[in-house]
């Protein structure tokens, strides 16, 4: 209204510049208030990528999991982030009923947010595609392997799952096959799924925004906030940023740095960082030379300086709290004259250090990467030895990460991140131990015959031998050098209630955020 | 005239051609992106497949051609990671781009218009020397600092702008068109300055002031009609440079443009939505030069002579 009375009273020129003034300040007297101002009911949240598809089957993948699972899909068993026990939600009892094969029994009066029943039927056929179809799911190599599995209904609600072996962790294994009805297509994969989560999916606007809203038919009690927002920067500031502006309300993957303040909140993420040495070139093929480079890495100091002391020297690649851990193991000491007392019994031996050894990371793989890069690099220059870092992108890095790996490359050191999320190591063993695993660069026949003896236990000897697998690693094989059990960190705005905790970075349970006060 | 746009249409045709091969070609010797799709243990028949699927199998010349036919037939494939029309995602994102470029450049034009011939008018006065200081520092600022910084002092510690997104109406424009025009402006201002510099001190206007025309007539009629060929040069070239600076902006800012759109394609190796956005924009870029050269040809007679012989 001012600013109309304001532009009454002038006239020509001088008007049209005043005019264009009082709607300058009005738009930032708009501004002032209109950023940051969210329905009390919605839940916004920022994270750094869109995600590429909502495909249930793909749920395993970060970016599709953490808007995904147990919001809009839920499995037949979860597991517990914190204690790691398997508890019951789409089945409510399962149990071994003959060597191979498990019996589930399924929740009853549960619906699809399409009004579909949720029956034995569904549940077959979800398992049947993730697990044995050819859409190339990303579960099924995650978790699955080349097992093909068998899913009957006898009943309505009673599910049986038979695989090729004895399979002591198949409801562990179950619990990352998302439900979804029969109707959802069987040869291709799907951008919007239908499940029988809290929410459902409102709108995508692609590149812009992604809603979710609750589901009206949910079985469960009903979320907190009825609706659910998602948007995508990659800048971690900015993530930051839109928090401490009231513009989000959630912001995933930032760093100290990234001026959260007080609305950071750190959380283990179950992430652990090492150095995977590629121990079938020289002079990384003499395990002297592996050791040395153990010894000589300063993980407290990188902790410190470069983590803002938010991690832990790693002893192993998984963290507590995943079956197999071995409590026992402690960090190598940072001992730079017993490292060099190695290399130089190698260089003895004949072995010749000159040989420029490549140390590869990848951008973006966790916060401050290249600054740690650099240190190591630093560290072990003070060996003699002649590391040259190369820094490449997701696409590049993963070719030098995952089988089959280039030929005629030459010594290469990669930094790599490992998250165990499913709780048991067997999945760490398989992939990254042994000789070879589908990340694992170098092994022995001797250790992996280990490895499958550690796979087919179960209860406390499976952990005691997974565990010993640990332990006898770095004296059979020294494939890594371990750096820190990683934490993460979000942004957290005053109004929402909500605690991460160690599945968050892979799946973000809606249910769980709450108005505050 | 058709004569010269016959021979610019030519001359601009060639390095279109090069730009869509180099970038098939560049974007192949980057990798496989069998790997960032399929799942870890993927089977080599199901890495086959996927290969085979997406034409990743055929000798590089055979792609080629498949996609040059494609382009002749509109076709310019799927993307790898939506399984969208590539052809449809940079066209959705081009118009978000195209805005934020047309709107920076009317506004770094018209900037550099006021301040640069209000700083040629009075040459080495006080005047001139804020304006050379302010322009060559702003053409030298880097723009993703300019727009880190931009982003806590006006919105996080003043509050009066949005951080980034589209919902804030004109608000959401200011921080990524201010990084955007930044640059350009800067550069403008010099040369609208430099070319009113010589304008003024050219022998009509000496002439238009003798016979008595006033000030604000000899800088608008007669100096910047003429100062405007080299302005339009540089803008044109600035213009083009633009979508550089919205790889930036739009991921900084969270603009679903065509910028944001490349780089997620390079990352993800998403061959065919790379290809569409790169084509989109060059043909853009393409009809923009073919524009300024007109433009260039009306306000000089001597392009048109030129081009004529």
């Amino acid at each position: 209204m001012v600013c109309a009375e304001r532009r009454a009273s002038l006239t020509g020129t001088k008007a049209a510049v005043a005019a264009g003034l009082a709607a300058v300040l009005c738009l930032v007297a708009t501004a002032c208030s209109g950023p940051g101002v969210a329905p009390a009911d919605t839940v916004r949240i920022v994270l750094p990528d869109e995600p590429p598809t909502l495909e249930p089957c793909d749920a395993s993948l970060t970016g599709t999991g953490v808007v995904v699972r147990s919001n809009i899909t839920e499995p037949l068993i979860e597991r517990d982030p914190t204690s790691g026990e398997l508890t019951p939600l789409l089945a409510t009892s399962w149990s071994q009923t003959a060597p191979t094969t498990w019996t589930f029994t399924l929740r009853p009066g549960v619906r699809f947010s399409d009004g579909t029943p949720f029956d034995a039927a569904a549940a077959a056929f979800s398992i049947d595609r993730a697990v044995n179809s050819s859409i190339g799911c990303d579960v099924q190599g995650y978790v699955f392997g080349d097992d093909r599995l068998v899913a009957e209904a006898p009943d309505p609600s009673t599910l049986t799952v038979t695989s090729p072996a004895p399979d002591p962790i198949m409801p562990l294994r179950l619990s990352f096959v998302e439900m979804v009805p029969p109707s959802t297509a069987a040869t291709a994969q799907v951008r919007q799924p239908i499940g029988t989560g809290p929410y459902q999916v409102a709108s995508w606007d692609a590149g812009t925004r992604l809603a979710l809203t609750r589901n009206p038919g949910y079985w469960g009690s009903p979320p907190g906030f009825a609706r659910a927002e998602y948007q995508w920067r990659s800048d971690s500031s900015v993530r930051a940023a839109m928090v401490v502006n009231g513009e989000a309300d959630i912001a995933t993957g930032i760093a100290p740095e990234d001026g959260a303040g007080e609305l950071g909140i750190s959380f283990p993420n179950n992430e652990t960082t090492a150095l995977r040495i590629q121990a079938t070139e020289p002079p990384l093929n003499d395990i002297r030379v592996r050791r040395a480079i153990g010894l000589v890495i300063d993980r407290d100091g990188i902790i410190s300086a470069l983590f803002n002391g938010d991690g832990a020297p790693a002893a192993q690649l998984v963290p507590n709290g995943v079956i197999g851990y071995n409590s026992s193991l402690r960090p190598e000491p940072f001992d730079p004259p017993g490292a060099k007392a190695l290399v130089e019994a190698a260089r003895a031996d004949g072995v010749d250090l000159s040989v420029p050894i490549r140390l590869i990371a990848r951008t973006g793989l966790f916060p401050r990467v290249a600054e740690t890069t650099q240190a190591i690099q630093y560290q072990l220059s003070q060996l003699g030895l002649n590391v040259k870092i190369q820094m490449m992108d997701n696409a590049a890095g993963l070719k030098y990460q995952q089988r089959p790996f280039p030929e005629r490359t030459g010594p290469y050191l990669l930094v790599i991140q490992h998250g165990n999320q499913a709780g048991d190591a067997a999945f760490t063993v398989d992939q990254y131990l042994r000789g070879d695993g589908y990340q694992s660069s170098y092994g022995t026949p001797e250790f992996d015959a280990r490895i499958a003896a550690a796979e087919a236990l179960s209860g406390q000897a499976r952990q005691d031998a997974l565990a010993g697998l640990f332990a006898r690693e770095p004296e059979e094989v020294d494939q890594y050098a371990y750096l820190a059990h990683m934490r993460g960190m979000l942004a957290r705005s005053p109004r929402v209630r909500y605690e991460p905790n160690a599945a968050t970075g892979d799946e973000m349970r809606l249910a769980a955020m709450s108005p505050a006060g | 005239m058709l004569t010269f746009l016959r021979g610019r249409t030519l001359s601009s045709a060639i390095p279109l051609l090069v730009v869509l091969l180099g970038v098939f070609l560049l974007a192949r010797l980057t990798g496989d992106p069998t790997a960032l799709y399929l799942p870890e243990s993927a089977t080599p028949a199901q890495r086959a497949e996927f290969a085979s699927v997406n034409g990743l199998d055929q000798p590089i010349w055979k792609q080629l051609l498949d996609y040059l036919g494609g382009v002749v037939r509109l076709d310019l494939g799927t993307s790898l990671r939506t399984e969208e029309s590539a052809a449809e995602m940079a066209l959705r994102a081009f118009p978000v781009t195209l805005s934020l470029a047309v709107v920076t450049m009317v506004l770094a034009v018209l900037g550099a218009i006021v301040v640069g011939s209000w700083a040629a008018y009075r040459p080495n006065s006080m005047a001139d020397r804020v304006s050379s200081f302010l322009s060559m520092t702003t053409a030298s600022v880097p723009d993703f600092w300019f727009a880190i910084t931009g982003v806590w002092i006006l919105a996080v510690v003043l509050g009066v702008l949005p951080t980034s997104g589209t919902d804030n109406g004109v608000l959401s424009w200011v921080l990524p068109i201010a990084t955007l025009m930044i640059r350009p402006l800067g550069v403008l201002t010099q040369v609208v300055r430099g070319a009113m510099v010589s304008a003024l001190s050219a022998p009509y206007v000496r002439l238009a002031r003798s016979k008595g025309a006033d000030s604000r007539r000899v800088v608008t009629h007669h100096a910047l009609r003429n100062a405007s060929a080299p302005v339009l040069t540089v803008a044109g070239d600035l213009a083009v440079s633009l979508v550089n600076g919205a790889v930036i902006v739009e991921t900084i800012f969270g603009w679903p443009g065509i910028g944001k759109l490349m780089i997620d394609a390079i990352l993800q190796r998403d061959f065919a939505v790379l290809q569409a956005a790169v084509l989109l924009t060059a043909v853009t870029i393409f009809a923009m030069n073919i524009a300024i050269d007109i433009g260039y040809a009306l306000l000089d007679a001597r392009v048109r002579d030129v081009a004529r012989v």
